[in-house]
């Protein structure tokens, strides 16, 4: 839940990357980092808990403020999750208070039941959280485009984004930075209109 | 899991009363409010010297691990973490269901004292978390002066 601040005028959202392990979550936060234009001081430190392999240990975390909203100052706080299935617990902590998801899937055909397995288990942390998905804005990102044995979009399409209402995707390559803001961008485009869509009948 | 009610600016303003309190007893560096989704609330003391955004994000998460160990091992009874240092400590103590108390403390001040001062100030902030709430129950967000500068694009890729 994000927190909003009418004190200082500040606004809190909380943005989680899930997916399968060593799909990509890190590097989207890492390219983040690297490349995000912003105003002197408004990006935070990347915080990376993480074994001595790099693999995520508990989260990934980075604040960062978007330049162009004027009247709240809005903070976004990216977290990733641990990808490996013995970390769940940890997944569950970290969705704690989610407002938006992104779901970073393996384009790589063999890594295809992995990105199922972690779409299921996402609905069942945000069900043992008392949340549903089709509440949360969330977008899908097929990432490691530039691999050779990658499957077709469509294919992942009818995987993992087959439902009444279709979310957003996005094709990407991480390391590249491709694909990295424009997933960014409509996730928290998504979140926003939900916030100003929910605020608005209680005022009006 | 709890959500934190909208604070308006009277709120704040009990709340950093409670935070002051508390530290001026206890001799301590920095209290802060946080959410247990690991956001930062409010903050008092000492804010320029620790970073306090990411502060606020680990606390949460190393309180909710213990929290979580803790009924692993079959305590009901959890509500607070300590971490002891050499030069700083901290004390993370439960508020209500949505909300943490985290104080940063010279080792050189007693953690009695702390954890001592910690409590009244818990039930400072947890009744003026409770008045926010009944005086809002639904908590919507009132976002209308919210503007988006620029829509195509909220972040943008420094060029090369």
């Amino acid at each position: 839940m994000a927190i909003i601040n009418q004190a200082t005028k500040e606004l809190q959202v909380k943005i989680v990357y899930y997916g399968p392990a060593m799909g990509g979550k890190t590097t989207n936060l890492v390219q983040v980092h690297d490349h995000v234009q912003t105003a002197a001081g408004n990006k935070g430190k990347l915080v990376s808990l993480a074994t001595s392999s790099d693999r995520t240990l508990f989260f990934d975390f980075l604040p960062i403020e978007a330049m162009s909203i004027k009247g709240f100052k809005t903070k976004f706080q990216l977290y990733t999750v641990p990808g490996q299935v013995i970390y769940n617990t940890t997944r569950q902590l970290v969705l704690r208070g989610v407002d938006g998801i992104v779901f970073v899937a393996d384009s790589q055909y063999e890594k295809m039941p992995e990105n199922v397995d972690s779409f299921t288990n996402l609905e069942e942390n945000l069900k043992s959280l008392k949340l549903n998905l089709a509440d949360i804005p969330y977008v899908l990102q097929y990432n490691k485009r530039d691999l050779p044995n990658v499957a077709p979009v469509e294919y992942m399409e009818f995987l993992l984004n087959n439902r009444d209402v279709q979310v957003p995707s996005f094709a990407s390559t991480a390391h590249k930075c491709e694909g990295v803001f424009e997933t960014l961008n409509m996730i928290t485009r998504m979140l926003l209109h939900k916030f100003v869509s929910q605020g608005t009948p209680q005022y009006a | 899991m709890g959500t934190l009610p909208q604070l308006i600016e009277e709120d704040i303003q009990r709340l950093d009363e409670a935070l002051r309190e508390l530290l001026e007893k206890s001799d301590a560096t920095t209290a802060l409010i946080i959410d247990k989704g690991g956001f930062l609330i409010s903050g008092q003391g000492d804010t320029r010297q620790f970073d306090l955004t990411t502060i606020a994000a680990l606390a949460s998460g190393a309180y909710m691990a213990n929290q979580t160990i803790a009924n692993l091992v079959h305590e009901t009874n959890f509500n607070s973490v300590y971490q002891q240092g050499e030069k700083y400590s901290m004390f993370v103590i439960c508020i209500d269901e949505s909300s943490l108390l985290v104080v940063i403390f010279k080792a050189s001040v007693s953690v009695g004292a702390v954890k001592y001062f910690a409590v009244p100030a818990v039930k400072q902030i947890a009744d003026q978390m409770q008045i926010a709430q009944e005086r809002d129950p639904g908590g919507g967000l009132d976002l209308s002066v919210l503007n988006i500068a620029d829509p195509s694009a909220l972040f943008k890729k420094r060029e090369a």
